[in-house]
């Protein structure tokens, strides 16, 4: 008897004891295998393609689906960032350009399989290419930049090789193939949830996923989060292993203050839109780790409209850029966090290299603003107005004071105009603000690609409705350039001509802060300039 | 009493009647309203890199604004007819939808919210009118007086930085509910309610705890007006005959105090308390954003700095349509509060 009641008592005993040694790291174990990521903007659909989608939507397809190819990353300054000059296969196994350029051959992996468990066939990714270039949708314009404009140019050749032909050889053709949009879909899925009125699937895609990604959603809610669990077949990113949180949490939380108590008191793990002034005392309390990244792809801006007068006026244009008080608008906007595209030395006055965005030999020199005003023939001044949006008015509205000081000291009269985001969209659209700060980005930077998009054409994207004949025709030339030294060459004669038009001011790139608990590794700062989930892991 | 309650159905029904007129002003309004603003929302939603002219037009139409103002009027009032508000280009989904999930959360917000203030402004305002002059009048006015001097989000912000972050009491402020808990199966939509329907204690005791801090910070910007109406109302009925009497003929202090004064002097504050109910429900917007709660009033101010149409409009509509409705609750409690109250 007694040894009976001993053999239970140890064994309820031994049993209370596994479970608690089960439970208590099990459950630890949860919280360190899930990542959670908390932002101010939020994930709108499910579908990158759809008009409207925000960067939060990019970056969770990032995740969600596989494309053919994607993005190395090399070290900048010590830092992760992507390569443009390096492209892997994804969902592609290994892929040819042909010697002419024209034509790109990709070889499938044998063992992806999208997540319903059927693998992906050349056949899948036709679908998905040709979706892209002939639905509707936000990849058609992208794919565009890389010549690929008809479902023509793809072509099964085999279950697991595809062919894509281009008219000319197009360096962002392949490029064009990792960024978000040409993701590739299961087509068998997607074909039955097609109708007459929407062949390509596009309503329900939005709701719904069928891809090969590493991520699987697990819940959707619209405009405050989204939560995906790992596929454990996935193993794209190395070789048998698939990424490494077992579950993503992508939370959004609008108010910046609280996103950055989360991140500090160790509730969330990685942020990356924090105020510039939380980023500075968090860095300084030395808790967390900071990766801060020059946003390289992207510029911070004063435009001016070039055919509005004054500013169709050179000399009007030159004087402004040599008023505006850079250091003082880089500290109160920034705090300095970024990289200044002012105060450059070009000794024999030509630009240093062909590349875009450069950093200006412009800074403020008020009496060179003043001659250049008088040679405009207007050394008196005029008065105009100074617009920026609502959505970046942390940064705006401490520089647009800075602007109004300075340039009242020439003579010019600003009126500072805070416009709602849709109200500047729009008046951007119409090419009716005169002076106004904006923000462009380029997924793919070359310098050839932010000329044609951003200094060419009657287009919303040429912020300063510039029209000038050399640089459109370099800018279309370059292009195509197969020669490496010629392409430099038009790029040193770009930036030339840039900067004695001077059609818009270029002022910084701001950086990109990533603030993420010390445990936290890989992060890598991507050309969607949001988390790429798969990047991290926790150490 | 048959005829009381009979009596009731039927003002509260002719009061739902005549205000039909005024919401289909407001909806009329409200639409017009969002086309005059300048701002077009397809060039907004078109801002992805390399969205051109194209993809500007095909949002138009996905919104219907490639039609005549008249044109689209009349397609959306025959959409709310049959009960479709629209779709959000913000959040993708039908607004109907959005505006279904996120109005419990706001409501319990609000509800709990003047809870707590009527629960602290009725006492304060009786204690303050018992000895008017005294310091505990005073008192009563200066925390009156802060209440309403602190905006909301500031109050907010503090109470999540001493409680949040200095203390660590409170779970992070980041809507209803902790990321890591699962939700019960939805009835109600009020997470307070829907976790004791199944019977899970501790998941009702982690929402309760989302929901203290938000709706404190509301609490305390409403607590001004309640406690300032119940202590003039209590005043002036502290000072008629009927007290008098009352207190001549050596009636209980309680019986004095509670039954007579208190509840002849609460009528207006039903009144206040049904207006800075709907008042707070639509103004909610700063406490929302603090506390990331996904509320009604957020998702109007999103969609409004977007022009995003669809939402705006429902959500006046939503607003609309319960201010018809907390007006008639405040008619039935009139006639419950004092018989003698018909209002036709």
């Amino acid at each position: 008897m007694r040894f009976v009641s001993f053999r239970s008592a140890s064994s309820v005993l031994a049993t209370t004891a596994l479970l608690l040694i089960a439970t208590a790291p099990s459950q630890a174990q949860t919280r360190a295998e899930t990542l959670r990521y908390v932002t101010g903007a939020s994930v709108n659909t499910l579908d990158p393609n759809i008009p409207g989608s925000t960067r939060e939507s990019f970056a969770l397809s990032m995740s969600t689906y596989d494309r053919l190819v994607a993005f190395g990353r090399k070290q900048l300054n010590g830092k992760w960032v992507f390569d443009l000059d390096k492209i892997t296969g994804e969902l592609a196994e290994s892929y040819d350009v042909s010697p002419d350029g024209l034509k790109l051959t990709f070889r499938l992996r044998k063992d992806a399989k999208f997540q319903d468990g059927s693998p992906v066939t050349a056949e899948d990714v036709k679908w998905s290419l040709d979706r892209c270039v002939t639905a509707p949708i936000l990849g058609k314009a992208q794919l565009l930049t890389g010549s690929l404009t008809s479902a023509d140019q793809f072509k099964v050749i085999d279950p697991l090789t595809i062919e894509v032909t281009l008219p000319k050889p197009d360096k962002l053709a392949l490029p064009n193939l990792a960024t978000v949009y040409p993701l590739i879909i299961n087509s068998k899925v997607a074909k039955e949830h097609a109708t007459p009125e929407d062949p390509w699937a596009t309503a329900w895609l939005k709701e719904h996923t069928a891809g090969s990604g590493a991520y699987v959603i697990e819940s959707f809610k619209p405009g405050e989060q989204v939560i995906i669990k790992r596929n454990e077949d996935w193993n794209r990113g190395s070789p048998n292993k698939p990424a490494f949180f077992k579950r993503v949490i992508v939370q959004s939380v609008p108010e910046p203050a609280t996103r950055a108590n989360l991140v500090e008191r160790g509730d969330a793990d990685l942020v990356v839109d924090l105020q510039a002034s939380d980023v500075q005392s968090l860095e300084a309390k030395g808790k967390l780790k900071v990766i801060s990244t020059p946003q390289y792809n992207s510029i911070t801006f004063v435009s001016m409209n070039n055919q509005i007068p004054p500013f169709d006026n050179v000399n009007v244009r030159r004087a402004v850029a040599f008023a505006l008080p850079y250091e003082d608008m880089f500290k109160a906007a920034l705090f300095g966090r970024g990289a200044p595209l002012f105060g450059a030395n070009w000794p024999d006055g030509k630009p240093l290299n062909g590349i875009y965005p450069f950093q200006a030999p412009v800074k403020t020199d008020l009496d060179k603003a003043r001659e250049y005003l008088k040679a405009a023939g207007l050394p008196e001044g005029f008065s105009t107005t100074f617009s920026f949006n609502v959505g970046q008015a942390s940064t705006a509205e401490p520089m647009a004071a800075l602007v109004k000081e300075s340039l009242a000291k020439i003579g010019i009269k600003v009126d500072i105009q805070k416009l709602p985001d849709a109200q500047m969209s729009t008046q951007i659209n119409e090419k009716k603000l005169p002076l106004f700060t904006e923000g462009i980005v380029a997924w793919l930077p070359s310098t050839d690609y932010f000329y044609r998009n951003f200094y060419t054409g009657n287009q919303r994207w040429n912020y300063s409705s510039i029209n000038n004949p050399e640089l459109a025709t370099i800018a279309q030339e370059a292009r195509f350039e197969p020669d490496k030294a010629k392409y430099e060459e038009d790029g040193r004669k770009l930036n030339a001509i840039h900067f004695s038009e001077m059609p818009q001011i270029p002022l910084w790139q701001p950086n990109q802060d990533a603030v993420m608990a010390a445990s936290i590794e890989g992060y890598t700062y991507e050309f969607h300039r949001q988390v790429d989930y798969r990047d991290v892991s926790r150490k | 009493m048959m005829t009381g309650l009979g009596a009731t159905v039927a003002r509260a029904g002719r009061r739902l009647l005549s205000s039909l007129p005024a919401l289909f002003g407001v909806l009329v309004f409200t639409f017009l309203l969002m086309r005059v603003l300048p701002g077009d929302p397809a060039v907004f939603f078109a801002s992805g890199p390399n969205a051109g002219k194209e993809e500007i037009e095909q949002i138009r139409k996905q919104m219907g604004l490639d039609k005549s103002v008249p044109e689209q009027l009349v397609f959306y009032l025959s959409d709310i007819g049959r009960g479709n508000l629209g779709r959000s280009m913000m959040t993708g989904q039908p607004v109907l939808k959005d505006l279904r999930e996120r109005l419990p959360a706001s409501l319990e917000l609000t509800f709990t919210a003047l809870l707590i203030a009527l629960i602290a402004a009725v006492p304060l305002g009786v204690v303050a009118a018992l000895k008017p002059g005294s310091l505990v009048d005073h008192g009563v006015r200066l925390f009156c007086a802060l209440g309403v001097c602190v905006p909301t989000f500031v109050s907010g912000l503090l109470l999540i930085y001493v409680f949040y972050y200095l203390l660590g009491l409170a779970p992070d402020p980041t809507g209803r509910i902790d990321v890591f808990t699962s939700l019960p199966p939805q009835r109600t939509g009020f997470l307070s309610i829907d976790f004791l329907l199944a019977g899970d204690i501790e998941g009702w005791w982690a929402a309760c705890k989302q929901l203290i801090l938000p709706a404190l910070s509301m609490a305390l910007f409403v607590i001004a007006p309640l406690a300032r109406i119940t202590r003039a109302s209590m005043l002036v009925s502290l000072g008629s005959d009927f007290v008098r009497t009352a207190r001549s003929v050596g009636l209980s202090w309680q019986k004095v105090v509670v039954t007579y004064a208190l509840r002849n002097a609460i009528l207006p504050v039903i009144t206040i308390a049904g207006i800075v109910f709907s008042t707070m429900l639509g103004a909610n917007v700063l406490v929302e954003k603090v506390f990331s709660w996904p509320g009604v009033a957020s998702y109007a101010l999103d969609a409004l700095l977007s022009s995003d149409y669809a939402p705006v409009q429902g959500f006046v509509l939503l607003m609309a349509g319960i201010f018809v409705l907390v007006n008639l609750v405040v008619d039935i409690c009139y006639g419950i509060a004092d018989p003698r109250v018909s209002i036709g």
